[in-house]
This record gives C-alpha cells, sequence and structure tokens, in this order.
C-alpha cells in the first residue's frame, strides 16, 4: 500500500489561483454532486456536461443548473457563490446537504444513459423550461424539469441513428428546432413538435459541398429529422453556434474544425488539428476567434476574419475536453471593462446564460466586422464600444488541470509565418532551451518562452483590481519570443486598426482552395504549412496564464458566469470558483460577509 | 474444457466474418487467432501486432519467398513460415498455432524457454535484435557470392542496416550542455523504439516530451567535459532526430518496489490517440512534421509483469480487431479507450496499452 503514493500525491489539488485580477477561489459549500458520493460503478464513462438557464421566477435566484453524471441527470438551483454568502450567518453545510437531496428534477435512466443537454433560454419561465437531453444509444428527450410533464422522446426507436448523441442544442432563432450530433459523424435538425415516423427516413441531398452535405428527409408528409448532415469523417465531437446565431462551428474526430453558414449551409472556414480529433469548440463573445481544444494536448485560436490559426496553447499534459471564453474578463479597445456602462438589455443577456453572452449587442459589430468587403476595416462608432482586444478563455483536460489564456492583441496581430522559420525558432531554442538558469521542471516547449508565471509576481502597484484592467506590460508574460518585435508599437491605436491584413487573407484562400480538392487521407498532411494548420513553428505558442490542478478525477467543463467560474470533473463533482473580489474570506470569522459580498447580487 | 475452447473458437470465427460481412472482408487478409502453448501471450499479442505492420510482414513474407528451403531453420525462418502460413489460409478467419516459433524460441534463448509469463516489450526487443542480426549474417555471408544484396546501403563504418532498421529505426541526438564552458556536445543513438515513463492522467504525447526534457546532470552524475577535462554539472536532453518508419513506444509500467522487492504495476491513464506528431523532435531534425497513424496497441492486462495476459488491438483495413490468443473480435474505434488505464491510483488491476505501434503516413 505504501507504493501508492507514488505519482498521484506530487500535485496538490489546489482550491485557489492567483490572476492579474486577483484570487479566484473554490466554493466549497457550492459543489454540487449527485447527493450520495459512492464509488462509481465505471461501466458509464460519459463526460459530466453542465447547462444553465435564468428563470425570472419569484425566488430571486433564477440560476437553475442541469449536470448529467452516469445514468443520472440532475437539475438544481444554482445559487454560485450567492450559496456561501447566505451560509456563513448560518451552518453552511447542513444547509449544503439538504440542498443536495432536493433536486429540482433527478432522473435515473436504463440501458441509456445522459451525454448532453441543452435549456431552452427562448421559451423558459417561472413556470417551465425546456430542456433537451441527448443519450448514448442515440435517443433524445425533451422534459420540463419544473413542470414535469409532456416529455417527448425522439429517435425513440433509434431509426434516425443508433450512435451515441455527442452534442445537442437549441437552434437560436428558432425556438422550435434543435440540432443533434451523433459519434456516427451526423446531425441532425428536429422539430420539436413534429413525429419521428415509424420507419427508417429516407434522404435525398440537399446541399452537396466539401468534405460534407446536407440531405433533407424524402417523405410526403414533414417529419424529423429536418435535415441530416454529413460532417467529415468519425464522429462528431461538438458544435457552437456564433454569437449572431448565424454560423455554425462544428469540430470532430478527424481533427478537423469547419465552420458553416447555419442558414446557406456553406462551408466557409476549415482548419485542422496539429494531430488528433478535436474534442471542445467555442466562440469568442465578439465572434472573431474560435477555440479548440483537443488531442493535441493544445488549444488552438482560428480567427473567423481571417481564416487562419492565429495561435496555439500549450499547458495540459493531456486532451483537452473543454474550452471557453470568459466574457467577462476580455478588454475592449478603450479599456472599458466595466460593462455597467453598457445598456440594459446587454446586462440581461448576461445574466440569462453565460454562453448567449452578448449575443444581441455585438451582432452588428460583428456583421461589421465578419462582412466580407470594403467596410470590413471600418469600425464604426457604434461597435467600438464592443471591439475587443484582449480576450480571455479557459480550459480543462483529461490530466485533471485547469488553464486559463490571455489572447492579447499582440498576438492577434501576427502576420502567418512572418520571421518564424524553423531555423529561426531553432537558434533561439538551443540557445535557450540547455539554458544554465533554465528550470529543470521547464518542458522543452517552454523553454522557447519567456516565463514568467503571473501568480507569484505581485501586482505593480500592489493593489487587488477586481476586475481585468488591462496591463498590457503585465499580458506580455505569457507571449511567445516572436511577439517581441510588436512591443515597441503596441500602444499605436492606428497600427490596431490594421488588425487583419488583407494580405494574409488572400493567401488563406488560395491555400484552402488548394486543401478542398485533393483526397481526403493526404489533405490533413498537405494542410501542415498552410493557415489551417501551420507548423508548430509558424504560429505562436502561448504559455498559459493560470495551469492548476484542480481535481482528482479528468475535468470535463468549463464555463464562465459573471461572477464565478465553474468546472465539471468525471466523477461528477460541479465546482463553482468565485471571481477576485467577488466573495469574503471563506471564513466564519470574516468580518461581514454579506456587507463585502452585496455588491454581486444582481 | 479444450473441447469448450474450440467450440467457442469455431462460433468465434465464423461470428467475426459475420461481423464484417462476406462483402467487406478485405481480400487477401486473414484474421487467424493463436494458440496459446501456455503463458504464451506475451509472444502472441506482438506477434499479432507485427503481422499487421504492413512493411513488417511484407518484409518477412519476401524473406520466407526468398529463402525457400535453402536455409537452415532459425527464428526469422520460422516467422516466416508462420506468417506465410497465415498468410495463405483457405479460410479467412480460424486459429493456428505457432508451435515451431515457440519451440525455436525456447531453444534459442533460455529466459524464454519456462511457462512463464514474459515481458512483451523484452520479447518485441529481442525478435526484432535478432531478425537484425539474422540479416546482418546473411549478407555477410551472401556477399562474396552474389555481391552486395541491398545496393542502397553501403557500408559506412557500422553494420549495414537491414530492413529491420529501415522500418523501426529512428535516431535520438543527445546534446549535453556543460554548466562551466557551455559547449554544447551532441552524439547520436540510434533505437528500434522509445521506452518512456509514465504519469497518471496524461497523455502519450505529454510522456514523450517529458522523455526529451532536459534533465541536470550533477553530484555522482557529474559529465565529463572534453574540453574541461573534468568532470563538470551538465545539462542534458534527447530528442528524436530521425523519425522512424514504424514509431515503437513502450510505456514503461512495470516499476520496481523497494519496499516491495518486486515490480508493480502502473495503471496510470495515458491516453494515446490514432493521429500522433512528435513534439520533441531535434532542431536538425529531417522530417520533424511527420504525421503517424495508430496501427497496433499491445495491451497487457493484470496487476504485474509476471501475472495477468496480454492481448493486442490491431488496424486493418480501416476497422479494429481484437487478438486475445486463439480468440479474434471485430471492435469499435471507441473502444480503444478502454485500453487507456485508470485514473484510480488505488487499482492496478487493468487493462492498459502497453506497447503503441504508429506508423508514418508519407
Amino acid at each position: 500500500m505504501a507504493a501508492q503514493s507514488e505519482g498521484g500525491g506530487r500535485d496538490e489539488v489546489k482550491t485557489q489561483f492567483v490572476t492579474r485580477e486577483g484570487t479566484y477561489k473554490l466554493m466549497p459549500l457550492s459543489e454540487y454532486s449527485r447527493p450520495n458520493r459512492v464509488a462509481y460503478n465505471g461501466q458509464v464513462n460519459t463526460p459530466v456536461k453542465t447547462s444553465f438557464i435564468n428563470l425570472n421566477d419569484q425566488s430571486g435566484i433564477g440560476d437553475k443548473i442541469c449536470f448529467n453524471h452516469g445514468r443520472e441527470l440532475y437539475v438544481y438551483t444554482y445559487k454560485g457563490i450567492r450559496k456561501s454568502i447566505c451560509n456563513y450567518d448560518y451552518q453552511g453545510t447542513q444547509d449544503m446537504a439538504a440542498d443536495l437531496t432536493k433536486p429540482i428534477d433527478k432522473r435515473v435512466y436504463k440501458g441509456t444513459f445522459p451525454t448532453c443537454h441543452d435549456f431552452n433560454m427562448f421559451t423558459a419561465s417561472g413556470e417551465g423550461v425546456l430542456l433537451l437531453v441527448g443519450f448514448t444509444m442515440g435517443q433524445v428527450q425533451l422534459i420540463d424539469p419544473i413542470r414535469k410533464d409532456g416529455a417527448k422522446l425522439y429517435n425513440e426507436e433509434r431509426l434516425v441513428d443508433k450512435s451515441k448523441v455527442t452534442c445537442i442544442k437549441w437552434i437560436p432563432g428558432s425556438p422550435n428546432q434543435f440540432l443533434v450530433a451523433h459519434q456516427s459523424g451526423q446531425m441532425y435538425v428536429y422539430k420539436d413538435e413534429l413525429p419521428c415516423g415509424t420507419t427508417t427516413p429516407h434522404y435525398q441531398v440537399f446541399k452537396p459541398g466539401d468534405g460534407f452535405s446536407v440531405h433533407t428527409c424524402k417523405t410526403k408528409s414533414t417529419r424529423n429529422p429536418l435535415y441530416r448532415w454529413i460532417v467529415g469523417e468519425g464522429a462528431i465531437n461538438a458544435f457552437a453556434f456564433s454569437p449572431c446565431a448565424k454560423y455554425l462551428a462544428v469540430v470532430g474526430q478527424d481533427g478537423y474544425l469547419r465552420v458553416f453558414n447555419y442558414d446557406s449551409m456553406e462551408l466557409v472556414g476549415t482548419m485542422k488539428s496539429y494531430f488528433g480529433g478535436l474534442l471542445c469548440v467555442c466562440w469568442s463573445p465578439d465572434g472573431k476567434y474560435i477555440v479548440t481544444g483537443g488531442e493535441d494536448d493544445l488549444v488552438t485560436v482560428w480567427s473567423f476574419i481571417d481564416h487562419r490559426v492565429v495561435c496555439r496553447g500549450r499547458g495540459h499534459k493531456s486532451w483537452v475536453n473543454d474550452v471557453a471564453f470568459d466574457p467577462h474578463t476580455s478588454s475592449t479597445e478603450h479599456d472599458s471593462f466595466d460593462f455597467s456602462g453598457s445598456d440594459e438589455d446587454f446586462m440581461q443577456h448576461v445574466a440569462k446564460s453565460n454562453h448567449s453572452i452578448l449575443r444581441e449587442t455585438l451582432r452588428d459589430s460583428l456583421r461589421s466586422s465578419a462582412s466580407k468587403g470594403s467596410n470590413r476595416n471600418s469600425t464604426d462608432s457604434r461597435s467600438i464600444q464592443n471591439n475587443l482586444i484582449s480576450y480571455r478563455f479557459g480550459s480543462v483536460g483529461q490530466d485533471t488541470y485547469l488553464c486559463l489564456w490571455d489572447l492579447t492583441e499582440d498576438i492577434l496581430r501576427q502576420p502567418i509565418g512572418r520571421n518564424r522559420s524553423g531555423t529561426h525558432m531553432s537558434q533561439n531554442a538551443s540557445s535557450n532551451a540547455i539554458n544554465p538558469h533554465a528550470n529543470k521542471a521547464n518542458s522543452v516547449g517552454s523553454a522557447y518562452l519567456t516565463t514568467n508565471s503571473l501568480p507569484n509576481t505581485p501586482l505593480m502597484d500592489g493593489n487587488i483590481h477586481p476586475s481585468a484592467t488591462t496591463n498590457l506590460t503585465q499580458k506580455f508574460a505569457t507571449l511567445t519570443l516572436g511577439d517581441r518585435k510588436d512591443k515597441e508599437t503596441h500602444h499605436d491605436k492606428k497600427e490596431h486598426k490594421r488588425n487583419f491584413s488583407l494580405a494574409g487573407r488572400s493567401v488563406d484562400k488560395v491555400g484552402l482552395l488548394k486543401a478542398n480538392h485533393v483526397r481526403p487521407v493526404d489533405e490533413s498532411v498537405k494542410l501542415l504549412g498552410t493557415p489551417a494548420c501551420p507548423r508548430l513553428d509558424e504560429v505562436p505558442l502561448l504559455e498559459p496564464l493560470v495551469c492548476k490542478k484542480v481535481a482528482h478525477e479528468r475535468l470535463t467543463s468549463v464555463g464562465f458566469r459573471e461572477e464565478c467560474l465553474v468546472t465539471a470533473c468525471q466523477e461528477g463533482c460541479v465546482y463553482t470558483w468565485a471571481r477576485p473580489g467577488k466573495v469574503a474570506m471563506p471564513q466564519h470569522t470574516s468580518a461581514l460577509p454579506r456587507a463585502s459580498a452585496g455588491g454581486t447580487v444582481v | 474444457m479444450i473441447a469448450d475452447f474450440c467450440v467457442k473458437m469455431g462460433a468465434n470465427a465464423s461470428q467475426l466474418e459475420k461481423e464484417i460481412g462476406t462483402d467487406q472482408f478485405p481480400i487477401n487478409e486473414h484474421y487467424f487467432g493463436l494458440v496459446n502453448f501456455g503463458n504464451t501471450c506475451y509472444c502472441n499479442s506482438v506477434l499479432q501486432a507485427l503481422y499487421f505492420c504492413r512493411p513488417f510482414r511484407e518484409r518477412v513474407l519476401h524473406y520466407k519467398q526468398q529463402q525457400k528451403n535453402q536455409k537452415k531453420e532459425s527464428l526469422l525462418t520460422c516467422l516466416g513460415d508462420l506468417f506465410y502460413s497465415i498468410a495463405t489460409q483457405k479460410k479467412k478467419v480460424g486459429t493456428i498455432a505457432p508451435k515451431k516459433f515457440i519451440q525455436r524460441l525456447r531453444k534459442e534463448n533460455e529466459v524464454f524457454d519456462n511457462y512463464m509469463q514474459q515481458d512483451a516489450h523484452e520479447f518485441l526487443n529481442y525478435l526484432l535484435n535478432t531478425i537484425a542480426d539474422l540479416l546482418q549474417a546473411d549478407k555477410q555471408g551472401t556477399k562474396p557470392k552474389n555481391g552486395p544484396v541491398d545496393p542502397n546501403h553501403q557500408c559506412n563504418g557500422k553494420p549495414e542496416p537491414t530492413w529491420v532498421h529501415d522500418i523501426f529505426q529512428g535516431t535520438l541526438t543527445n546534446e549535453t550542455r556543460c554548466l562551466n564552458c557551455e559547449t554544447v556536445s551532441s552524439k547520436d543513438e540510434d533505437f528500434l523504439d522509445l521506452s518512456v515513463d509514465v504519469e497518471q492522467n496524461t497523455s502519450i504525447t505529454h510522456c514523450l516530451r517529458e522523455f526529451s526534457n532536459t534533465e541536470t546532470l550533477c553530484s555522482e552524475h557529474k559529465y565529463y567535459c572534453e574540453v574541461c577535462c573534468s568532470k563538470q554539472e551538465a545539462q542534458k536532453r534527447m530528442r528524436v532526430k530521425k523519425l522512424p518508419q514504424i514509431l515503437a513506444l513502450h510505456l514503461k509500467r512495470f516499476k520496481y518496489m523497494e519496499q516491495l522487492n518486486r515490480y508493480t504495476k502502473l495503471s496510470y491513464r495515458v491516453v494515446f490517440p490514432l493521429e500522433l506528431r512528435l513534439f520533441n523532435t531535434s532542431d536538425d531534425a529531417y522530417n520533424p512534421d511527420r504525421m503517424y497513424d495508430l496501427i497496433a496497441v499491445v495491451v497487457h492486462c493484470g496487476s504485474g509483469p509476471n501475472r495477468g495476459h496480454y492481448i493486442s488491438i490491431v488496424k486493418s483495413h480501416g476497422f479494429w480487431l481484437l487478438f486475445d490468443d486463439d480468440i479474434v473480435d471485430k471492435i469499435d474505434a471507441s473502444a480503444i479507450e478502454d485500453f487507456y488505464g485508470l485514473t484510480s491510483d488505488l487499482q492496478k488491476n487493468s487493462e492498459s496499452g502497453y506497447i503503441l505501434f504508429y506508423q508514418s503516413r508519407e
């Protein structure tokens, strides 16, 4: 038994971490998990995912959380950081225990297990909410965890698809339609009131494409599915609609990110992982960037506007299971991070769901920036307020680590391949990597980098910044060496306008065009060195701002909310991490917990 | 018991054919289980993995054809006979007894001359090196009569490379920087497979990067610097300079525990992707971007090196097969995750990937 401490004990599981904006703290009393945390029979290995919804009910705490674990599905009231604030006045633990045993809804399934879920935020109210659930055997269930009636089952006979549901989402803008992705590599569009039919659907090609095709169901009466998308080779692992709802990003086991214009069903962009499947995908709040994570242990940022990989991030020791942008820690050009200046409509959306942030407000700015043509560079006064120049995103992996990343202006401005020839890098690599001062723990890769770890660096002015006040100097700590050249110009606002060079874009299009006309087997090899899959030394390699082991088991989900960040792990535990300054010290002796936290209650 | 087994085999074989489908069954391909001669699964699992390394199989069959009846029996002729026997079966599925090969193996090496469970990696190593030696001996022997067998490979100081080297051999470059004089010296080493340490909840990619991490040589491990003419502290790192055609990766899952005075198994969960590129290549690597595809995995089942069982999973014509001695099953690619290992540190007993075979796409 003595041997068992080997390997496991070296890395302590962290309960807090520091970024430049302050300390994030695990809320120990806000942990959601199955009520009886017994060792789970390892038969079911589906990742634990979380969905959130805000219902404008009377309780004042309208947030609900849904998560799956093994054969079970839970819906709870989500109190986030408020939970503990209220509880410090009483006996927190007791209250918590009572809470966990009283879910709003709990379902246990036999023979087929929940894999993913999504609340319908368009029709949600205090009286009821529609929750879609996908299953391992391919079925889809529509339930109302509040009313608990009128449950519907789709693909019940498994005539549409027998393989596991990997991702499910309501289609934004179409409150009755939803999209279901399967392990088979196909996605289906369903309409909630339509029947699934009693026969296997027959399809006809509706829209053929490169590496994908869209089919319609060939029947006299309209039935489900409305459309079938076949995308790439192998499983579809995840998809995400753009904040403007117009575009759909799909990632799969073939290692491709494909971005479609959802309505016109046209492929508008492609990216390939460095190797292996892509497991997760997320759009930046302004729709300009897409971040993916996958089996190459990397996070990869792809520019939707330039159609190119902007940078990769290396920090995980295993596959990256989930990625998410943090819409609350991204900086605008005027560094007006304080969102209180924005209109009320915007704030409501923030409160509604962390995944739908900026949906309406940024639609305009995205259109102006994404629309091809001459007006692309003309950032009008309306959108400038939301012209994000720095982005924060998080990733969680099978290594049980949480990483936070800063995507700064300097990285985003780098044209592809600029001065990143192999020899240039290798010279630096050989002089830096075997460096007498190099930390032994540094990987070969990180030896390329200037590795100042922010968490240990005291803030320059000694103040804890409650929110992300952009400190450019500190941001540089995480950039790769190739970015130093741009240091001198980063204060130049005019320079910033030339963010996306036309030259880079046209080169990229040629590359894509070429790639689309070759056989798929060779395609991924030939893509190497193109903007869709640059070589390792052709784009900046980011280091994480924060890289902490935060769980004993594989992490499966990450999401950012206004006052906290939420992670979930394979064991079925959902953790809430309070943002800096959003919660009092988690001690009973804390002087005025209510007062210090009062400002955070919406 | 044995009768039961045979019935099961029969049922399994036809089941497999049915599962693949007669019209789907690859032409000229045979899926044959190998009979276990008493703890010979270490051998069976490696042989199956090698049989489905196409370049290796082709060379072995080619060798067999070249030889006909001229050669005296060796481990390579026995392997040739076995592969030939599988490849020329009338039936598409079934079982074969690798009796002659096992007998020869036991005769040639006393390590394997017993009924104990052996280490599959040791066996792979032994087999590849023995074949390389036999081929080199063949070349030496035939040269005076027939001239150079392979004109592509001229002598360059060291023994001529054989097709075993063409397939499996890569080169590591070992860079050492003296911390006193800052001189970097590098030395190349060839390898037929890489043995990497494993850590809990990591990927093979991470294990390979750790393998190439810079380490400091100090105290009793000091490095003799030729420039300083004395022992000095130094930093050392090993990176891949020449990437092999088939990259065999051995996960060091058996660790000697001094407290226990025996080896124990590290059942850590180490994920391995179907597609792989290397991050740990040297700056002067010839083809550092090489894309590899996973083609076979030797899996160890059980809790220790001398207990348990070996099976292998292989990719053939786009689908995955599981070879468990005489039993062959078609498995879904998504079932490969069952062989990554366990996330619980307490449990030692696992079915976990032990040797990974990646084939270069180019």
